[in-house]
């Protein structure tokens, strides 16, 4: 018998073993803490985050070769400590957001901030790996903490009625992944990333289980992401959960399902990339219709930032689709800025929820400028990256997925993006017309602690150095991969 | 002898009708969530066959694992049936249109 | 030729099982049905020697996770009639989509292309599916081993935050008040002076 066991470096994989003890140990506190303590485990979680999203920055240091441990398992490059460290501090802002929020409506329990921490870890492990079986495993660490928490507002009913959805519908999306997996496995007889790369390689041009095992895996990536035509859930989920987790389950998720595209399609079906290209392709053009067309026609906030999503998530395929480094890098760089700007936008409208009643609708946001000008200015600015105008950090974004999908000689592409985009800025005007040049329905002041505010002025004026001085991060950006 | 065929086969089948199923029970949400197991077992056959069959261990391990995961997953998942049941007293999908757009 | 002949009859028994899932007209129905098609599965990969799984299959899936199915579908008073409607319209269209795709998949799946070839791989002398499974488990595959039980506790404390209900004003037994009371507690002997009737 063969024992040539060698126990695995642990040090690459410190930040998660250190999340891990932390959500247990908080997971005993919180059991002996008497309610009015209940601040504790807010503050300790939020450490957690810090410390851990420190921890990746200080192992990515000076990181040059990937590191791999647990037999291949795991794997620290690059690209993992970007999207590592960008999810752990998003989801610490989203706590940070949604506090106040939470301790108004009696949802500040110890299981929210339990259930968030074990969605980070998932995220955490889905982006650092390097195998079939942690990919999926990190996959559903996150995705089932999030239908609980979508779930965790119990008094409502469309809540649970976004949690089943999601969570049916997302259950599906899995189950089509791992058949796409299996089929992978078969031909490849490996479920280590590198070695299906490098044996997909080997295999004759159009053999048919490889592509049918591709699209599976390709169906299931675009759900996750929510992209058309796998985007039903997108829209229900973000109305019906709580502000806070819309805010949490819109932004670091996309992260991890970024890393999810990268690991699988980038790295994994790097030999099928034309193969796959078509599908994204056809996918990326349905989602950007989709998002600025229906957008247009919604009321609740909530459901317009739902769509916009989508339109995003279509520019973001745009990226991965020119299937080369530059391509890449633009789609992560998209991601990020993103993500910030999905941040901002919901952070408002946590902001704009006062006791008793929800900030949802278009109305709600009516002269806004009036009520509170700092916020509807920072509000404006989101709206105004989001709709690509220069000189914000998400005109940036759109530049570079342009150029990577016309330097690979995809010039209508780049142009129907374009197009879709123009359409869609009309209602990200729409809302900063709501904001300055209608009255407003609701006359009261705006209330926000000061660390609130402080958060968001900064977020939006991250939004705006990145689009000013967006170089140091584009630079992080290509050399992730 | 069987073949791999055989068994490829044979979870072919039973993951093309656990989808039929899905989409025939779409009206009831306990039956969808059986689906998704049927769906999960076929998934299953697939990697216990091709790992028996070309001698790599690694297929079952994620068997293995992908038993777990469903377990918690159902856990989860009944858990959210229950308080959508205690909330609307129904779980026909036809009564979930509290959100339209 | 005696294991083929197995082959099809669990075969038949588990399609036919999987169909009965998807049409029964009660969903307790629908959970037997679909323990029987685990049972059956567990069978089938017992004739190609993947005891452990097959094992795990039973004790674990059908004994765990199908008596919850069923603890839930008992639970909650399912209207049988509001959701069959339309069922048998749709029925036939989708049987027939179901052969089509299954015709589609026997072109993929039944060409070659797959790394096995032949039966089954024999066990080496001695060996066991067991062992072979424990010895990877523990070294090769800790890391996924550690995120499954993560996953396990994630399970736990998200069933319990979302159906452990706290109203107040509920009453309820606390057995430790209960073993503590004394005789003086509940029964007080008062001394007063007997009185006369008039």
């Amino acid at each position: 018998m063969d024992m040539t066991f060698t126990s695995p470096s642990l040090w690459p994989a410190m930040p998660e073993i250190f999340l891990l003890a932390s959500v247990c140990a908080i997971l005993v506190i919180d059991l002996f803490l008497p309610p009015r303590w209940r601040h504790l485990t807010y503050g300790l979680s939020l450490m957690a985050l810090l410390v851990t999203a420190a921890m990746v920055l200080r192992l990515g240091q000076g990181l040059e070769e990937p590191q791999v441990t647990f037999s291949g398992m795991f794997v620290l490059d690059r690209l993992a400590v970007v999207l590592k460290s960008a999810a752990l501090l998003v989801t610490g802002a989203v706590l940070l957001y949604g506090r106040d929020y939470l301790r108004e409506r009696q949802l500040d329990q110890g299981e929210f901030y339990l259930l968030t921490l074990f969605s980070a870890l998932g995220m955490m492990v889905l982006i650092s790996a390097g195998h079939f079986i942690t990919l999926y495993l990190g996959l559903e660490l996150m995705s089932l903490s999030l239908y609980a928490l979508v779930a965790f507002n119990r008094e409502q009913s469309a809540s649970s009625e976004a949690a089943m959805k999601y969570f049916v519908l997302g259950a599906i999306a899995s189950g089509m992944l791992l058949y796409g997996m299996s089929i992978l496995y078969g031909v490849t007889g490996s479920l280590e990333i590198e070695t299906v790369a490098s044996r997909i390689m080997e295999q004759p041009v159009g053999s048919l289980p490889l592509l049918l095992g591709m699209t599976f895996v390709v169906a299931a990536v675009a759900f996750k992401l929510g992209a058309v035509p796998f985007h039903n859930w997108l829209p229900d989920v973000y109305q019906g959960a709580n502000t806070p987790v819309t805010l949490l389950v819109g932004s670091a998720p996309k992260l991890a399902a970024f890393a999810m595209v990268m690991r699988l399609l980038a790295q994994g079906m790097e030999g099928l990339a034309g193969d796959w290209r078509d599908l994204l392709m056809v996918m990326a053009v349905l989602s950007l219709a989709l998002g600025s067309v229906v957008a247009i026609a919604q009321t609740n906030v909530k459901r317009l930032l739902a769509y916009s999503t989508i339109g995003h998530i279509g520019f973001l395929l745009l990226g991965v689709l020119a299937a080369n480094p530059m391509g890449y890098a633009a789609a992560l760089f998209y991601v990020l800025i993103y993500v910030l700007m999905a941040l901002g936008a919901f952070g408002v409208l946590i902001l704009l929820s006062q006791r008793g009643m929800e900030a949802e609708t278009l109305d709600d946001l009516k002269g806004l400028n009036a009520r509170s000008p700092w916020l509807a200015a920072v509000m404006a600015l989101f709206m105004f990256s989001m709709a690509g105008v220069p000189p914000t950090a998400g005109f940036y974004a759109k530049l570079l997925v342009l150029d990577a999908v016309v330097d690979q000689g995809m010039g209508t592409l780049a142009i129907v993006a374009v197009l879709f985009a123009v359409i869609s800025a009309f209602y990200y005007l729409r809302v900063v017309w709501q904001l300055y040049f209608e009255a407003p329905i609701n006359g009261s002041a705006v209330v926000a602690s000061a660390d609130l505010r402080w958060l968001l002025i900064a977020n939006g004026g991250l939004v705006l150095l990145l689009g000013i001085l967006p170089d140091q991060l584009i630079r992080a950006c290509l050399s992730a991969f | 002898m069987i073949t791999l065929s055989h068994y490829l086969m044979l979870s072919g089948v039973l993951f093309v009708l656990s989808v039929a199923g899905i989409f025939i029970n779409r009206k009831n949400v306990i039956l969808l969530l059986m689906c998704i197991e049927l769906m999960l077992l076929a998934v299953n056959m697939n990697f216990v066959a091709f790992s028996r069959f070309s001698g790599d261990l690694a297929g079952q391990v994620f068997v293995f694992f992908i038993l777990t995961v469903a377990a918690a997953e159902a856990a989860i998942g009944l858990a959210i049936l229950v308080i959508l049941f205690r909330g609307k007293g129904s779980i026909n999908v036809e009564d979930l249109d509290v959100m339209k757009g | 030729m005696f294991q083929l002949v197995l082959f099809y009859a669990f075969s038949a028994v588990l399609i036919g099982a999987a169909l009965a899932v998807i049409t029964a007209r009660n969903p307790v129905h629908s959970v037997l049905f679909l323990v029987l098609a685990f049972f059956t599965s567990a069978a089938l990969w017992l004739l190609i020697e993947a005891e452990f799984l097959a094992i795990v299959l039973v004790l674990v899936y059908v004994g765990a996770v199908m008596v919850l199915f069923l603890f839930v579908v008992m639970m909650i008073d399912v209207d049988l009639a509001a959701l069959r409607e339309g069922f048998n319209r749709s029925l036939p269209l989708g049987m027939g989509v179901v052969l089509l795709i299954v015709l589609e998949l026997s072109v993929v799946l039944g060409g070659s292309g797959f790394s096995g070839k032949g039966g089954p791989v024999p066990l080496p002398e001695g060996g066991s599916n067991i062992r072979a499974l424990g010895e990877v488990m523990y070294t090769q595959y800790v890391y996924p081993f550690e995120i499954a039980s993560v996953i396990l506790l994630l399970a736990i404390v998200a069933a319990i935050a979302l159906t452990l209900r706290r109203r107040p004003g509920r009453l309820v037994q606390n057995p430790g008040l209960q073993a503590k009371v004394r005789p003086e507690d509940r029964l007080r002997i008062l001394k007063m002076p007997s009185e006369t009737r008039d």
